[in-house]
């Protein structure tokens, strides 16, 4: 991908926007795979757990590392792209995918104020979101 | 909260939104004088340190903290990278992509309260 001409944007598996949901979508499964990877080999008694490396027994906790690595490098190909003032605000819609997930996969509780949280972001990406389908056409 | 604990916060914060700005303008170069440019390989690299520090200094902060303490200062990096990269990468800001970051960042400063 070296001396890559930025006038020609990128199509298919390339498409910077596909990057950035595949880059929110491997940030969403590691966090959920963290969760129950280190739910499941907890050992709130040992000192040494504090640590977190005792996590690194549980497959799933790789499974989830190499997801985040996946993740910073789809990112690092989505700033090539798309500005850092869409593309930063839009990835944060993994801060209502997490809670979600974790209501439907999970089975955790979500609050009304929380539901009232993730409404704001919702609405607040709505507004981010708007104007990339014309900025997309102009890159 | 000691007024280290919040040194800390800042420090992390700050460090985090430095890293995406760094690797924004290093991923630019990128696309102009390929992967191998020393400027792209130091910008890169610095980026990288900023993200570890930054990492490290929340998992630090992890043990002593509350994840919903310390959440809503993450919410907070969308409007820094998004008021910083309008400042210092000349990116184009409008009024619309700003009331959009800051709803955003108060919605997840309300999920993390709940």
């Amino acid at each position: 991908m070296t001396n890559q001409p930025t006038r020609d944007r990128p199509s298919g598996f390339g498409n910077p926007w596909l990057q950035l949901v595949l880059s929110v979508a491997c940030v969403f499964v590691s966090e959920l795979l963290l969760k129950r990877g280190a739910t499941d080999v907890a050992e709130p008694d040992s000192a040494f757990s504090w640590t977190g490396i005792n996590g690194l027994v549980s497959p799933l906790v790789w499974w989830a590392i190499l997801l985040i690595t996946a993740s910073f490098i789809s990112w690092l190909y989505v700033l090539r792209y798309i500005p850092i003032t869409l593309a930063y605000p839009l990835s944060r819609v993994v801060d209502v995918l997490v809670p979600l997930g974790c209501w439907i996969f999970l089975g955790e509780f979500i609050s009304t104020l929380r539901w009232c949280g993730i409404a704001l972001v919702v609405i607040g990406l709505a507004l981010v979101a708007k104007p990339v389908a014309q900025i997309g056409k102009r890159l | 909260m000691s007024l280290l604990a919040f040194s800390l916060i800042v420090i992390s914060l700050l460090s985090f939104v430095a890293a995406q700005l760094v690797l924004k303008r290093a991923m630019e170069l990128s696309a102009k004088s390929g992967l191998r440019h020393p400027r792209y390989i130091w910008l890169a690299t610095l980026g990288v340190a900023l993200m570890t520090i930054s990492f490290f200094i929340t998992l630090g902060l992890l043990q002593r903290f509350d994840l919903s303490y310390l959440y809503p200062f993450q919410g907070l990096s969308v409007i820094f990278i998004t008021l910083m990269a309008a400042v210092i990468l000349k990116e184009r800001l409008n009024l619309r992509l700003t009331i959009g970051a800051l709803l955003i960042s108060a919605g997840i400063v309300l999920v993390s309260l709940s």
